[in-house]
């Protein structure tokens, strides 16, 4: 007995101390500030809901699986292990609690939608496109570190405003996120039957705060939900077909998958080193809120430059050598010859000059009395950097168009 | 002085007198009349010493031999294109005795003789706000080439970019140029580089008078080839560009637009302040500028392909009363030399709008609107490493790859001779090498100037 309350006073004891532990690791992984860093993409790598939907929706697994894999076994043998002794989102949230004047009591009066949640995204997923992957709470914790980058504006503050509506949430109705909503948290009731075994074995663990008995009753309700997560995907997928077509980081997925498979952690628009991956408001339609997309205002998609396809967490953005990226299309560049000072006798070359894949050449006609400028296909790889300089105003001359839908970037690669 | 030396200098005196005062039109003299000298009379031959290449062993050996100076002066300035007028009136107006030599009989270079009638960027995109760049001596000169009827186009406040007709901006140039007390030289071409020890000490002029020098304190190389600086050995980059000749059409107001352009011709040429005429752009070939036999070989070809182009454009319906009015007396080089400067400027910087504690003129951002800011031209990029007495002007500054195509365009020459001239005459008044002049007396004497320096 002796012994059991010592371990019991030991574990008291270390387990904040762990999950402080934790929170200062996920903040110094996040950390916005530093140089050249890949560490970013782990804290929403180590969430199995992530790795899991992302993996159905990619079809693939990544070496970043390897990351999530410890913690999926974990969550198996031991209930609520990662939100007991690591979440640092719910560490903050009870750090936030303790403002309440009056503590909580018990369980939130409200039904459990973070099973549904999950479900729905696992549906979602078989026909790719997992719909609430970017509720992760990590995902959600790192969009908020990436939010604080240089220059800060509105629209990158706005993309980190998850974790304090979380935390305002969690003043207004304690623990609802926690035990009635987050899907990691329901993700670990839901992968509970291994650990039932145990349970019927006779090791009975204690419930406590987090632990919420939140799994939906019965198989047909499950399969409800993972049809419903389907048609709704399918759903999704028809309304985006009617919105513009978006400019993805070089290596997405196609658009469709894209703008679910992404966890809108803001990690690729933290690391870009042109700054010219920016969260999307609406431009790609609903589906695609927050999403990166790239604008070549003022700089391109650098030749030697693949951070993006190392930062991504969920594979929205494939791991891509850079050897690799370089061959992956992103748009096309295409001449508005009505505007082009080359086209209109100016001698403007700053387009060709600029290009550093050579796929921007002068086109002479008229027996070499006009001249503009042509885009080889089969070497352009939509980097922008011909946008970028074009230096035509309001309207740039040279734009790189989206690939249209029927043309996913990833099925074509410039030789 | 022995009686050699006097002989000398009186033959001098005798040659250069009436050649330089034939040159250029007296101000104080107006009268058309003012030489009644007989036409079609005998004059005795002007003697001089002969001094020919010979044969030796099959080598062609020229003698050292000695020329005749047919003038002195403080700054020189060598060529006559935007850049040497633009250096040219801006020392002279500091106050130093000025001279210029040109090697065709008119100022503008490419701009008139090159019939390259558009001059950009006039304007860049200061703070988001339209600002004119081309200040100082080169507005000046627009300003008054507008005041004339068709004059310029597109010449009024908020409008970048004009159009000028060549014979008026070539008259507006002369007056100019007069106007400040420059000593003009045209019909003459500099073979060579006059060098005191290690510094420039004038330069060696050939024309139809055969091999004499001019001697100056400071020498601004607006050749646009370098010519100068290359001579004198300072160190340089050459490059290959396009070589082209522009031509212009007449009659291009009565020709049927929409009908040419279902026969394949987007539009005649470029508009220009006479109504009836468009000037054609060609961009050619990229080829060494510097060869006279690529280029005598391109003048054939390229006026061959202009006859082309303006007989399938009178045989095109819409198009039976257009004719050919002229090519350009002087073919397209756009760029050839390079000085190595003390310092390289590069497009990186200038499209990062970086300021240099020695900026000189700030280039206008080409562009329908200008979305750039105007790209800082420091001074450093106009003095060779080593050489003194030297200032370079105009296209053939110490530059990167794409920086290339801002520098040689007609705005931005105007304004690094506006700079380079200004400098000059500050080493002659400082008695300095051009190297140490004091940046901040350069930019407070353009400023005086017009000059926008930010």
């Amino acid at each position: 007995m002796e012994t059991t309350s010592r371990k019991f006073r030991w574990r008291h004891r270390l387990r904040p101390a762990g999950r402080w532990l934790v929170l200062f690791a996920a903040v110094a992984l996040a950390w916005p500030w530093r140089g050249e860093s890949s560490l970013s993409v782990f804290l929403p790598a180590l969430s199995p809901f992530i790795a899991v939907a992302s993996a159905v929706s990619v079809r693939s697994v990544g070496i970043l699986a390897l990351v999530a894999l410890p913690v999926l076994l974990l969550i198996l043998f031991y209930p609520r292990w990662w939100c007991r002794h690591a979440c640092p989102v719910g560490l903050l949230q009870e750090v936030v609690e303790r403002l309440r004047p009056i503590s909580p009591r018990g369980l939130p009066n409200s039904p459990a939608i973070g099973p549904w949640l999950v479900l729905l995204t696992l549906g979602g997923a078989m026909l790719g496109y997992p719909l609430f992957l970017w509720l992760d709470p990590h995902a959600i914790f790192n969009s908020f570190m990436n939010a604080w980058r240089q220059p800060i504006v509105l629209a990158t503050l706005l993309t980190g405003l998850g974790l304090p509506v979380l935390l305002l949430l969690d003043i207004a109705a304690p623990r609802l996120w926690c035990q009635r909503i987050c899907p990691l948290g329901a993700t670990q009731d839901l992968l509970g039957w291994p650990r039932r075994l145990f349970q019927r074995a006779g090791r009975c663990s204690k419930p406590d705060h987090v632990a919420g008995a939140t799994q939906p009753k019965g198989r047909r309700r499950w399969f409800l939900a993972v049809a419903a997560g389907a048609a709704g995907a399918v759903a999704l997928r028809s309304v985006r077909g009617q919105a513009a077509l978006a400019l993805r980081p070089p290596g997405s997925l196609d658009e469709a998958r894209f703008v679910g498979v992404c966890v809108r952690c803001g990690n690729c628009a933290q690391v870009c080193p042109s700054n010219i991956i920016q969260p999307d408001f609406g431009g790609s339609g609903i589906a695609g809120f927050l999403t990166p997309r790239l604008r070549f205002d003022a700089d391109y998609c650098r030749e030697n430059c693949n951070r993006c396809n190392e930062i991504c967490p969920s594979g929205a953005i494939a791991r891509l050598s850079l050897a690799e990226k370089r061959r992956r299309v992103i748009g096309s560049a295409s001449v508005d010859l009505d505007i082009c000072l080359l086209a209109q006798g100016r001698e403007c070359t700053a387009c060709l000059q600029k290009c550093p894949y050579q796929a921007i050449t002068m086109q002479s006609s008229d027996g070499g009395f006009s001249n503009e400028p042509r885009v080889d296909l089969q070497r352009c790889n939509g980097c922008g950097a011909c946008e970028a300089v074009c230096p035509t105003h309001p309207v740039r001359a040279v734009r790189i168009q989206a690939n249209p839908l029927s043309l996913p970037s990833w099925t074509r690669i410039i030789g | 002085m022995t009686r050699r030396e006097l002989l000398k200098l009186l033959t001098a005196a005798g040659l250069g007198a009436p050649f330089a005062t034939r040159l250029v039109a007296d101000e104080a003299d107006k009268s058309p009349n003012r030489s009644a000298r007989p036409e079609n009379v005998v004059v005795p031959v002007s003697t001089r010493d002969r001094y020919p290449a010979r044969l030796v062993d099959g080598k062609v050996i020229q003698p050292e031999r000695p020329l005749t100076v047919i003038h002195e002066t403080d700054v020189l300035v060598v060529g006559g294109g935007p850049a040497g007028f633009a250096a040219a009136v801006a020392a002279a107006r500091v106050g130093v005795r000025t001279t210029l030599v040109e090697r065709y009989g008119y100022l503008g270079g490419l701009w008139t003789g090159g019939l390259v009638l558009l001059v950009y960027p006039t304007h860049a995109n200061e703070n988001s706000i339209l600002t004119k760049v081309v200040r100082g001596v080169g507005d000046e000169l627009l300003g008054r080439i507008a005041r004339y009827s068709e004059g310029a186009t597109n010449y009024a406040a908020g409008k970048p970019d004009p159009t000028t007709d060549p014979e008026i901006t070539k008259f507006v140039m002369d007056q100019m140029v007069q106007e400040a007390g420059v000593k003009m030289f045209f019909h003459c071409w500099v073979a060579d580089v006059v060098m005191d020890g290690k510094a420039v000490g004038g330069v060696v002029l050939e024309s139809k008078a055969g091999r004499q020098a001019i001697l100056a304190r400071v020498v601004v190389d607006a050749s646009g080839d370098g010519d100068v600086f290359a001579a004198a050995g300072a160190e340089h980059e050459q490059r290959l560009h396009a070589v082209g000749l522009v031509h212009r059409l007449g009659n291009a107001d009565r020709a049927d637009l929409a009908k040419l352009q279902a026969s394949g011709f987007k539009n005649l040429g470029a508009a220009e302040p006479l109504s009836s005429v468009r000037w054609v752009n060609l961009r050619g070939p990229s080829t060494d500028g510097l060869d006279i036999a690529e280029l005598s070989r391109l003048e054939v070809e390229h006026r061959r392909s202009i006859w082309q182009r303006v007989e399938k454009i009178r045989q095109a319906p819409g198009g039976d009363k257009v004719f050919l009015l002229q090519t350009a007396p002087q073919i397209g080089v756009r760029i050839t030399r390079l000085l190595a400067g003390t310092r390289k400027m590069t497009a990186r910087e200038a499209r990062s709008g970086r300021k240099f504690p020695d900026t000189v003129a700030i280039g206008g951002t080409y562009g329908a609107g200008a979305k750039n800011p105007g790209f800082h031209i420091p001074y450093g990029a106009m003095v060779p490493k080593s050489l003194d007495n030297l200032i370079a002007a105009g296209r053939c500054l110490d530059v990167d790859t794409p920086m290339v195509e801002d520098m040689r365009l007609i705005a931005t020459c105007l304004l690094t001779g506006h700079a380079a001239g200004v400098a000059a005459a500050l080493c002659v008044l400082e008695k300095c090498r051009p190297r140490d002049v004091d940046v901040a007396q350069l930019r407070g004497l353009l400023v005086k100037q017009g000059a926008y320096l930010g």
